[in-house]
């Protein structure tokens, strides 16, 4: 190794020095430096050297020693990354060779990841038709499903070879049964297999979504617009317009994070906002259509927009067939191994995939089970069950002219998503749930709330509290907090703090 | 021909070259003894043997003109159901554009050497007896395999491929989802059983049937047909213990080689006894065929040592051991314990395709269950060109089952259901293969372990109706133990490079070791 380095320093990048970095590597494979000094070599010959043969030559010695070193350890990112190189440097590089020595790897051992990564390069270079590579996954699936690599590149396959361009979904409807016919196989067969689980659900997953703006709130002194998803600026001016008495006002947006991307933005301009003005928003949606969202003035100069919020899935007719039938097939699995926690949680899935209205006491019921079967992730268990249970709450709330949030959840929560959707709201009432610290930062959405009770909750700094306008703060029952960061906290801000 | 100043005491003589006896010579030769491995054939293998065209026929004019040979196997019927000589040339088939061949009797007799039919045709399961044997002795390359590639039954009147492994049951679309469940769950946890839990899970279940607890399991039928016919091999009255048992070795040998569990010899199962001899000559033993012997006297010498004595061709043998097939021993030293025995009824046909297509050539064992109510279950093997059993073209299958009324009445209807047996063009487009020649026959059940009277006189029970060797296997390892008490069975032979001399004179270089640890069938 001494020599090696010796020679590094003094730059002599030759035959000798490729001998003995090979000899090396053919013993230890994974000693990044020595690839990177052959690759300096080996571009040093191709500048000293117009011969296309001898260059060839060359490049298949070192495609040789990285084919050697895989022997040792297929696993290898060095030798992987080189064989890449040498293939992206040369002048005449053999792709169906690659595709071939892919398959020869992957009969070996159909699970090495690397090996289906490097598929996935040699395939972006020499571009074999994709239905060839389709089947390929399925032909590896049939041998052994137990296969993540190759569900994980049948998905992205799936998505470019059948697309629904009519209905503009991911994938094209028979297709997407099919899929998830034969992952319910998968599953089904050995549903302690992972791999099928979560390509499962990312099929369910696999649905057209949109951003939504789903409510702005219009006052003197703050104009506030969410959305269902994090967007930018570029997005917001682009889509979004208020118009006031029927003239688009002219502003500038800025996040309320002052990250790029937000879910939350303020609108500053400089028209006055007064009492019984005609407030509307006009947003632009996918298809270019405009949405027109109107104000309702809910206390002077306060005026709301709320959007038709939905959270459902926009499955077809003929996945939500499939998925039913699906259920059937899982309730009987239920019925025979009521302790299996995959089948479980595909049930509850399918359920609040197919109607979350109608089964969600069923489906709250079964995270609650679930929360006993797997122990480990109770945690998991617990965001969704706020997740579902604020999203039954706010298909409620919107419809009435409330301005007080208070939830209702079935057991105490600590996270709590979709905030922004409540952004509106003078008086929100997170007590007695099991809310840390943690939550602060993301209470920066409700940038209208005046009256915040965070009584009875599991607080235990003040650290990090977000810059909101309240008149009110509610910190009793957090015995956790220090007292003298109360204080300090108190003086720091001119609101009501009551502990 | 055995000249004057050949010896003529032996510590083994051992009489027949049948599976059994050939073990049985191999490891006494191993471990040193000497022995004398003789057969009244010109052939080895006795009932065990394998034949080809010719060789066949004149084995069916043997036993029909000889009514001794009738003793062992009888009801023998040939039939041809093809033209005696060929018809113009060969006639293309439209479809596929490879020329279909049609077949002669003549054609036949042309390619006789391309066949080898075996009169014992057994399967070897990849984690038994006899391949932990053949690749602990190392006699495992003097012979080559090949994987079933499918296990079929009959099911709602048509073949159906049974699933057996995960990727079979995640494949399949024959069995519903919660079925599919089911069956993964009931085929796990039957080989996650060890012996001990086995005992347990199932003392109460003594007295009943494999179907009975699978019934009480839930399983549906098609399930319990799937299990109870084609994974355990049974029928209805199979009993629970027993039949779970044939289960968990079903399964066990599972993915060793290949998607089912089963090996099939290249060139036959008549092979393998022959890859026993080989080790036996290997190692000293002596090999003389053609050789029948006329008479056996035991006779106690000093020390009170018993020895044995044969007449044979006007010579006298003498050995400490005699091992002999049952059907060469002379009655009178046979102990006559009445043993239970149920005659098996045997057929083979050459057929013109296979009984269910497939992409590559297929090698199948079709498990059928009892179509009668008094039938009992059928175990059909077919096997193609790529085995060396057959020109290419052609398929061997055999049929075995154990014995009602008499072969062709047992075997015919099960053959009417997968073949074409009408004769007729071949070139017909049919969904069935066509029947170009069959033969049926009884073999009478020898396979019960029969004692000698004689301490040193040591029984080779013949062939049983069941799929495998095991049996053969485990007796023979028996009289070995008691031959040659104490010493290891069939040890690791070396290979010829594995061998370096030990002298005084400079060594050259190392020879390597070689590494293989099994028989590698052909893919």
């Amino acid at each position: 190794m001494q020599k090696i380095q010796i020679k590094r320093k003094e730059c002599t990048l030759d035959k000798e020095l490729l001998e003995l970095t090979g000899n090396v590597l053919s013993s230890n494979p994974d000693i990044y430096t020595l690839w990177n000094i052959r690759r300096d070599i080996l571009q040093l010959f191709k500048k000293s050297n117009d011969n296309i043969e001898e260059m060839s030559q060359v490049y298949n010695a070192e495609l040789h020693l990285t084919e050697y070193c895989l022997k040792i350890n297929p696993k290898s990112y060095c030798a992987w990354h080189q064989r890449e190189w040498v293939l992206l440097t040369r002048d005449d590089p053999d792709w169906q060779k690659e595709l071939e020595l892919c398959n020869t790897y992957l009969k070996l051992d159909e699970r090495n990841f690397h090996t289906w990564d490097y598929r996935r390069f040699v395939v972006s270079q020499c571009k074999p038709s994709l239905k060839d590579e389709f089947d390929y996954t399925t032909e590896k699936l049939m041998d052994n499903f137990s296969n993540y690599s190759a569900w994980h590149y049948r998905s992205k396959m799936l998505v470019e070879l059948y697309p629904d361009r009519k209905g503009g979904r991911p994938i094209e409807d028979s297709h997407h049964k099919h899929e998830l016919k034969m992952v319910q196989n998968a599953a089904f067969t050995d549903p302690d297999d992972t791999s099928a689980w979560f390509y499962q659900r990312w099929l369910l997953g696999a649905v057209k979504t949109t951003i939504d703006l789903v409510n702005y709130t219009v006052t003197p002194t703050k104009n506030t617009f969410a959305f269902s998803k994090h967007v930018d600026k570029n997005y917001v001016s682009a889509k979004t317009k208020l118009l006031i008495n029927n003239c688009v006002v002219n502003g500038e947006w800025v996040s309320c994070t002052g990250n790029c991307y937000d879910v939350l933005w303020i609108f500053q301009h400089s028209t006055p906002i007064t009492k019984k003005i005609n407030i509307k928003v006009e947003y632009e949606i996918d298809n270019g259509q405009k949405q027109i969202i109107q104000g309702v003035e809910c206390k002077e100069m306060f005026y709301i927009g709320k959007n038709q919020i939905k959270f459902e899935r926009n499955y077809s007719e003929a996945v939500i067939e499939e998925l039913k039938d699906q259920l059937e097939s899982c309730r009987q699995l239920l019925n025979l191994e009521p302790d299996s926690k995959w089948t479980m949680l595909t049930t509850t899935i399918f359920l609040h995939c197919i109607d979350a209205k109608a089964y969600h006491t069923e489906a709250i019921q079964n995270l609650q089970k679930l929360k006993v079967i797997d122990k480990l992730r109770a945690g998991y268990y617990d965001d969704l069950i706020a997740k579902w249970c604020i999203e039954k709450q706010l298909c409620s709330d919107y419809e009435n002219a409330d301005l007080a949030l208070k939830f209702s959840f079935p057991s105490p929560v600590s996270s709590l998503p979709y905030l922004q959707y409540y952004s509106y709201c003078d008086s929100v009432d997170l007590s007695n749930q099991q809310l840390t610290s943690n939550i602060f930062p993301s209470l920066i959405v409700l940038q209208h709330c005046k009256k915040l009770s965070l009584e009875n909750n599991n607080l235990t700094t003040m650290k990090n509290f977000p810059d909101l306008d309240l008149v009110e703060l509610n910190l009793l029952g957090n015995e956790k907090l220090d007292r003298n960061e109360i204080e300090l906290f108190t003086k720091k801000y001119n609101f009501n703090i009551i502990y | 021909m055995m000249d004057e100043d050949f010896p003529t005491d032996f510590q083994v003589i051992v009489v027949g070259t049948g599976m059994v006896e050939s073990i049985v010579a191999a490891a006494c030769s191993r471990i040193g003894k000497n022995v004398l491995h003789m057969d009244s054939s010109d052939h080895y293998g006795g009932l065990w043997a394998s034949y080809n065209f010719e060789g066949l026929q004149k084995f069916i004019k043997e036993v029909n003109s000889d009514p001794d040979r009738q003793k062992q196997v009888y009801n023998l019927s040939e039939k041809w159901f093809i033209e005696k000589e060929s018809a113009q040339g060969e006639t293309t088939d439209e479809n596929k554009g490879e020329p279909r061949k049609v077949w002669s009797q003549a054609d036949f007799a042309a390619e006789y050497r391309k066949f080898n039919i075996d009169t014992t045709p057994k399967l070897l399961f990849s984690r038994g007896p006899l391949v932990e044997l053949l690749i602990s002795s190392n006699i495992a390359r003097y012979a080559e395999f090949r994987c079933v590639t499918r296990v079929l039954t009959w099911l709602n009147d048509q073949l159906m491929p049974v699933p057996c492994s995960r990727a079979d049951v995640f494949a399949t679309e024959a069995v519903g989802i919660v079925e599919k469940r089911m069956l993964m769950k009931m085929l796990t946890s039957i080989v996650g059983y060890s012996e001990e839990e086995m005992n347990n899970e199932f003392k109460d279940w003594n007295n009943k049937t494999l179907k009975e607890y699978l019934t009480h399991k839930g399983l549906t039928p098609n399930l319990i047909h799937y299990i109870l016919y084609a994974i355990a091999g049974g029928n209805n009255s199979l009993p629970c213990l027993e039949g779970v048992k044939e289960c968990k070795k079903f399964l066990m040998s599972l993915g060793r080689y290949g998607n089912t569990p089963f090996l099939w010899p290249m060139y036959g199962s008549g092979e393998l006894p022959q890859c026993f001899c080989r080790l036996c000559a290997v190692f000293g033993g002596v090999y003389c065929l053609n050789r029948p012997i006329d008479k056996v006297e035991t006779k106690t010498v000093d020390e009170g040592k018993t020895v044995v004595t044969i007449d044979s061709k006007s010579k006298k043998l003498n050995c400490d051991h005699l091992v002999i097939g049952v059907h060469e021993c002379p009655e009178e030293l046979m102990s006559s314990e009445p043993a239970e025995s149920c005659d098996i009824s045997k057929a083979v046909f050459v057929t013109n395709g296979t009984i269910m297509a497939s992409e590559k050539e297929p090698l199948t064992l079709l498990r059928f269950p009892p179509l009668a109510d008094d039938d009992n279950a059928v175990t059909v093997l077919e096997v193609g060109p790529a085995t060396g059993s057959c020109p290419k073209g052609l398929f061997v299958v055999y049929f075995i089952t154990k014995k009602t009324k008499d072969a062709e009445s047992d075997l015919k209807p099960y053959a009417e259901r997968i073949f074409d047996m009408s004769g007729g063009d071949q070139t017909a487009a049919t969904d069935k293969p066509k029947c170009l020649w069959s033969l049926f026959y009884n073999v009478k059940d020898t396979s019960s372990p029969v004692s000698s009277v004689v301490d040193n006189v040591h029984v080779c029970s013949g062939p049983d109706a069941g799929l495998d060797f095991d049996r053969a296997v485990e007796q023979a390892e028996q009289i070995f133990k008691k031959i040659c008490p104490g010493e290891e069975f069939l040890p690791r032979a070396p290979n010829p490079e594995e061998i370096v001399f030990e002298d005084d004179v400079t060594h050259g270089p190392e020879f390597q070791r070689e590494q293989d640890e099994e028989a590698e069938p052909k893919e």
